[in-house]
């Protein structure tokens, strides 16, 4: 780093909390940028949530609108359970810890998802098992480094880049995720192969307050190769702090009912 | 009596009788080189065979038809004729009208999850129709328990590495899960309705097979929807001309269809047959080479102990050119013998080794290569191309080694050699 440069970042937050400006950047500062992708991590889940998704899947073959309810608690368990369409309705997938297991209606079983199966499709949709496992995994999995930070399209962001640890199970090279300071809101999360190319991006968008928290509505998964197709996931609503335990996410309630 | 100069090869005939023993051992010698380089080649052929024989005969066949976009990435949505499926029994027939392509079987893809009790494995589903595929995929006919799944039926046939990873026997019922065309998850229940074991570890371990119409049902494919059809040439090696005879007929009817032989889809097979081959030519130089210098040593020896006779014949005005010619009949003389004494040994052998190969598996047990199972047996399979070019090698042999001796013989100095100097 020049000392130009080392110069500005001591003195620019400085300069920002005379001007009375965003304490939050300033506490944010003497964070690491480990420290803050988990701040916005723990922004986006709260310690538990309920909530009700529409999810439109589009491939090359066809097309398709899923509703569900999903909670969750910490970054443990996670409960999705399949409205509609018909055929589907009551499909669930319970997430415990690093296991997936999926309740299939129609012949009544629960089915344990082979290690094998983490990096394929959920539900037909571009989202893989392993995102359910992992998205909340980020700074255990990651060393995480500040790629950019500064204005862009007059917001000031912080672009992170997410390196996997060294015996890390995971299966990008590189995440580059952006971040916008004012807020702790991700505006976008790129993800590249061992070659370094660009497999998919995830954007967030629709930043509305509910349930007392701010958080993105909507979210797009487009894959890099397949620009006619994408998954976009919708809140139509959304609590958080619910009253979930454990108990609510064990197999038998998989069979059961949503909690 | 009128002399009448007897024609040099029989002089050089009557010669490789003057010292027999030495001559038979020369004989003998050939007539093993012969035979080792020829059952060697047989034995390399025998075990390319197995390998390409197996390979393609276990489970792909040695011709395929897809749709043209189907490969490599194998997408459930490309099946023949598109979206709208084609009319298989027509596509069936048209196949087996070609005179090489003994048997046509259709076949359905899919990956899934089977599920019984506590365990699940991933699996590459596949759709048959037992009674073509029988005649086809001779992995069919290594069941070990039960029977094949009957069409019509929910039932799965899965191998032992499977069945033991899910701790499933035949007649449990198991949970068959797949992504489906048009988006859902397809999600049955199935009976075991068998198990087998091919012998390669992977496949027992991965596959599991349905009827047909039961995985169409399952992944939401209309009856009129396959991936494949797989066909059987009893000699992989006329696969290649059955193919381009294939992809001209099926042009017309069947425009997206696109016909491979095994040596496009396991190319991996030709690059060994290839090396065999190679191999195959180092072991006929080595040998030869060797024999190069035994004949070499038998002519010297022999041209040597006649040194008096040759300068006796020139004193006599026999020209140089007329002892080098006898010296050279009776090395094309020997080898001649070689070759009739090394064909009479070799091809018995030969002929009854290729139809009891002998089983080696108190020795070894059987390997995979290039994906081929080979089993544990000294399989021959007859080499002509290489018979013949062993043949020539040895006449080849046998002058060569003469050449130096002939010309010695031709240049022996008259006067000095019959005063003994």
């Amino acid at each position: 780093m020049s000392p130009t440069r080392r110069r500005t970042t001591r003195v620019l937050p400085i300069a920002l909390a005379l001007l009375g400006g965003a304490p939050q950047i300033l506490r944010a500062q003497q964070e690491t940028p480990a420290e803050i992708v988990d701040r916005v991590d723990r922004l986006l889940r709260g310690e538990s949530s309920r909530g009700r998704v529409t999810m439109e899947i589009v491939t090359e073959h066809w097309s398709r609108t899923l509703e569900m309810q999903i909670s969750s608690l910490g970054t443990e368990y996670a409960l999705i359970r399949i409205l509609s369409p018909r055929k589907d309705a009551g499909t669930a997938t319970l997430k415990a810890g690093e296991e997936i297991w999926n309740y299939l209606p129609r012949v009544d079983r629960t089915i344990k998802l082979p290690s094998s199966l983490m990096g394929s499709s959920w539900m037909g949709s571009h989202f893989t098992n392993d995102d359910l496992v992992k998205e909340h995994r980020l700074v255990e999995d990651y060393d995480i480094s500040i790629a950019y930070e500064g204005p862009r399209g007059g917001t000031e962001v912080w672009e992170f880049d997410l390196v996997p640890k060294p015996r890390a199970a995971v299966i990008w090279s590189r995440i580059r995720y952006r971040v916008r300071r004012q807020d702790l809101m991700p505006e976008w999360a790129r993800f590249y192969d061992e070659r370094d190319e660009l497999v998919r991006t995830i954007t967030w968008s629709d930043y509305r307050t509910t349930g007392g928290r701010l958080v993105p509505l909507a979210m797009r998964i487009q894959p890099a190769d397949k620009p006619d197709e994408h998954t976009s996931i919708r809140y139509e609503s959304l609590e958080f702090d619910v009253n979930l335990g454990p108990e609510d996410f064990s197999l038998r309630r998989l069979r059961e009912g949503t909690p | 009596m009128t002399v009448v100069p007897a024609p040099w090869w029989r002089i050089g005939w009557r010669n490789v009788g003057r010292n027999r023993r030495r001559s038979l051992f020369t004989i003998g010698g050939l007539a093993l080189a012969y035979c080792a380089v020829v059952l060697m080649t047989g034995l390399s052929r025998g075990m390319i065979a197995e390998m390409i024989g197996n390979g393609t005969g276990i489970l792909s066949g040695q011709l395929q038809v897809h749709a043209v976009d189907y490969l490599p990435e194998r997408s459930v949505h490309e099946t023949v004729g598109g979206q709208d499926g084609t009319d298989v029994g027509a596509l069936l027939a048209t196949l087996e009208e070609d005179p090489a392509v003994e048997a046509a079987a259709p076949r359905v893809y899919g990956g899934g999850l089977v599920s019984a009790g506590d365990n699940t494995v991933a699996t590459e589903l596949i759709g048959i129709e037992p009674a073509r595929e029988r005649r086809v995929a001779a992995i069919t006919r290594t069941g070990l328990e039960g029977r094949l799944p009957r069409s019509g039926e929910n039932e799965l046939w899965i191998g032992r590495e499977m069945a033991r990873q899910l701790a499933a026997g035949v007649g449990d019922e198991v949970v068959v899960v797949a992504p489906a065309a048009d988006g859902s998850l397809g999600n049955d229940l199935f009976t075991v309705s068998g198990i087998f074991s091919s012998g390669l570890a992977e496949l027992d371990a991965r596959l599991a097979f349905l009827p047909i119409d039961a995985l169409q049902r399952l992944i939401v494919l209309e009856p009129g929807r396959i991936h494949e059809v797989a066909m059987r040439v009893a000699d992989p090696w006329r696969a290649p001309a059955a193919e381009a005879r294939l992809a001209g007929r099926l042009e017309s009817r069947f425009p997206d269809a696109r016909v491979r032989a095994w040596t496009e889809f396991q190319p991996e097979m030709v690059d060994y047959a290839a090396l065999f081959e190679s191999v195959e030519w180092v072991i006929v130089l080595v040998v030869f080479v060797m024999a190069v210098f035994g004949v070499a040593n038998t002519m010297l020896m022999a041209t040597f102990e006649r040194r008096r006779e040759f300068a006796l014949l020139l004193a006599l005005g026999v020209t140089p050119s007329g002892i080098l010619r006898s010296v050279l009949w009776e090395a094309v003389a020997l080898g001649g013998v070689s070759l009739a004494s090394g064909a009479l040994l070799t091809f018995p052998l030969l002929a009854w080794w290729h139809r009891a190969p002998p089983d080696m598996s108190w020795l070894y047990g059987g390997f995979t290569m290039a994906g081929g199972l080979v089993r544990p047996v000294l399989r021959v399979e007859y080499p002509p191309g290489m018979m013949v070019v062993a043949a020539l090698a040895l006449f080849g042999t046998a002058v060569i080694a003469a050449l130096v001796p002939a010309v010695r013989a031709g240049r022996v100095p008259p006067a000095d050699t019959l005063q003994g100097r």
